[in-house]
């Protein structure tokens, strides 16, 4: 991990992207500084020697079995129309992608 | 008593309670209405007539659930989370929805859109987090008990700052049910009692499998503990890494009281170590982040959020400004940090090795318990309640305050803290862990020593 240690502004910026989070200028330096905190302080797992790594974890214990995923009903006070921002004649209403602007 | 002497009562005191800004929605009118309820019941429950706070990150079909976060603001639920309807038929009125970090992250309750919390013994200092809202309710006598949420201490936590229980039952004992999530793997819906009896009632009431959430046990409910004379047959662990140099002498004192007490009631004491335990707090703040990165994308203003349109208009520029405006500060720091350590290229460097030094603290524990220790013992936290503002500048700072609690969580067991001593007028909390599905003893264990500890004792 020890060489990507340095995050930069772009690579906040990509990653704000990627999660679909609007940024603002004026916080972009205090998140890159607590980024590269966070970061450089969880790459202390590297002091943790290959050779005793086990096999990827499965929370719980043995028992919790995932059982069949079976869709059941479940019975709601509200109807979708009453928590959705916009919902009309059966569809949950939103802009146009900017993508198909031009079509 | 009638549940509707109750409810008036409480709802004095949640009106009393108003200074510590712990609750974000209660009413006398929905109070005096699950009164009503309650007292039309047939059969009442065990937990009859008992006014119960939920953390406001637990769905209810007639309070907002907010989770403190402005993204949320006046959400109301189609449904009732699964521990509320068991609540509820085992006699328990719904009291209040509490104040909380934003979606649970968090360790000083000062992350939430609604204001922080004051801790009802200093109002200068935090109740801790993420439940603190829950756990100021309980400590200031409002209510007796109340459910919190916890992904990494974040009911344990809070309970030592405040000098209540706080119970973190098994991964899989609880329904989550209508806990929004936060990290899948880790949350668990958890306890506070004004003592250990009430936080097991509770609990016994709401554990148990539930159909509508697949990573529940196929296992009865928690029993309710049988009061034991001592402590005579029990062997607990103190793990060496839990007792650092530099830990807060008050704490050190307090935990260093109840080693003796185990001892003078018949309990063996030994030494252990988990040695990976160190790696905690790191491997935690991987999981849970990448775990609320994936969660909280559905906050995007279309399934669920309040929609901010963008400039552009789009649907992107709707996503971004909902998701930019409607996160604080901390919750956009996870996301950001979950998604870069998921992102192309990092994700074996950092989310793999995780889950595999999650594997090893887990094994630690599982070494440690199978070589004949039925307990643990260890601080809850590292020092009492620190003053509010003092660790929000460095997120770090913030996180270490969880760095005995997060093992724990990590691993699945169940765990609790117990008020053992004050510190400067300062509650101090003791921590017993016990191996998966054993709250039954960690209950009984923790009575023993609630009945003959005074948790007002100064200890230094």
């Amino acid at each position: 991990m020890g060489e990507r240690m340095n995050i930069g502004l772009d690579e906040v910026l990509h990653v704000a992207k990627l999660a679909e989070l609007a940024v603002k200028e004026s916080e972009m330096r205090r998140l890159v500084d607590q980024m590269n905190r966070i970061v450089n302080y969880v790459a202390t797992l590297d002091e943790v020697p290959g050779d005793r790594i086990a096999e990827p974890f499965l929370a719980g214990p043995q028992s919790v079995m995932l059982r069949e995923d079976v869709p059941a009903t479940v019975p709601l006070v509200r109807p979708p129309s009453a928590i959705a921002p916009e919902f009309a004649q059966g569809f949950f209403l939103v802009p146009r992608h900017g993508a198909m602007e031009d079509q | 008593v009638k549940a509707a002497t109750v409810a008036a009562e409480t709802g004095t005191r949640l009106a009393e309670a108003q200074h510590l800004n712990a609750t974000l929605h209660w009413s006398q009118e929905l109070l005096d209405a699950e009164a009503a309820r309650v007292d039309r019941m047939a059969a009442p429950g065990p937990l009859a007539a008992l006014p119960v706070a939920l953390k406001d990150n637990i769905v209810t079909v007639e309070q907002p659930t907010t989770c403190g976060s402005r993204i949320l603001e006046g959400y109301l639920s189609p449904y009732n989370a699964t521990v509320v309807e068991r609540l509820r038929a085992a006699g328990a009125m719904i009291a209040a929805k509490t104040n909380l970090d934003e979606f649970a992250m968090g360790s000083s309750t000062e992350h939430s859109a609604f204001g922080r919390v004051k801790h009802p013994l200093d109002p200068a200092r935090v109740p801790g987090g993420s439940s603190g809202g829950s756990a100021a309710l309980v400590a200031a006598g409002v209510v007796p008990a109340a459910l919190g949420s916890e992904t990494g201490g974040s009911v344990r936590q809070p309970a030592s700052f405040c000098g209540v229980v706080g119970v973190k039952p098994s991964y899989g004992r609880v329904s989550r049910y209508g806990l929004v999530a936060f990290g899948s793997s880790l949350d668990c819906v958890s306890v506070f009692g004004r003592t250990v009896d009430d936080a097991g009632r509770v609990l016994s009431a709401i554990s148990g499998p539930d159909p509508l959430d697949a990573t529940t046990v196929d296992r009865a409910p928690m029993r309710v503990p049988k009061a034991l004379p001592d402590l005579r047959g029990l062997t607990v662990g103190l793990p060496t890494e839990y007792f650092p140099a530099d830990l807060d002498a008050g704490v050190a004192a307090a935990l260093r009281r109840t080693t003796e007490q185990i001892r003078e009631l018949g309990g063996e004491v030994r030494q252990v170590s988990l040695p990976n335990s160190a790696y905690a707090v790191p491997t935690y703040y991987i999981i849970a982040p990448a775990e609320a990165a994936a969660n909280l994308a559905r906050y995007d203003g279309v399934r669920y959020g309040n929609r901010r349109v963008g400039p552009d208009g789009d649907i992107r520029a709707l996503y971004r400004t909902t998701r930019g405006e409607g996160f604080g500060e901390e919750v956009r720091r996870r996301i950001l940090v979950g998604t870069y350590v998921l992102s192309a290229g990092y994700y074996d460097a950092y989310y793999k090795k995780a889950q595999q030094v999650r594997a090893l603290i887990a094994e630690d524990f599982r070494r440690v318990f199978d070589s004949g220790c039925d307990l643990l013992l260890t601080p809850t936290t590292p020092t009492p309640a620190f003053k509010a503002g003092e660790k929000t500048e460095d997120p770090v700072a913030m996180y270490l305050a969880d760095v005995f609690v997060c093992s724990m969580s990590l691993a699945g067991l169940p765990a609790m803290s117990l008020p053992v001593g004050r510190s400067e007028g300062l509650p101090v909390g003791a921590q017993l862990v016990a191996p998966h599905f054993g709250e039954e003893r960690l209950l009984a264990a923790a009575q023993v020593l609630e009945r003959t500890m005074d948790p007002l004792a100064e200890v230094r």
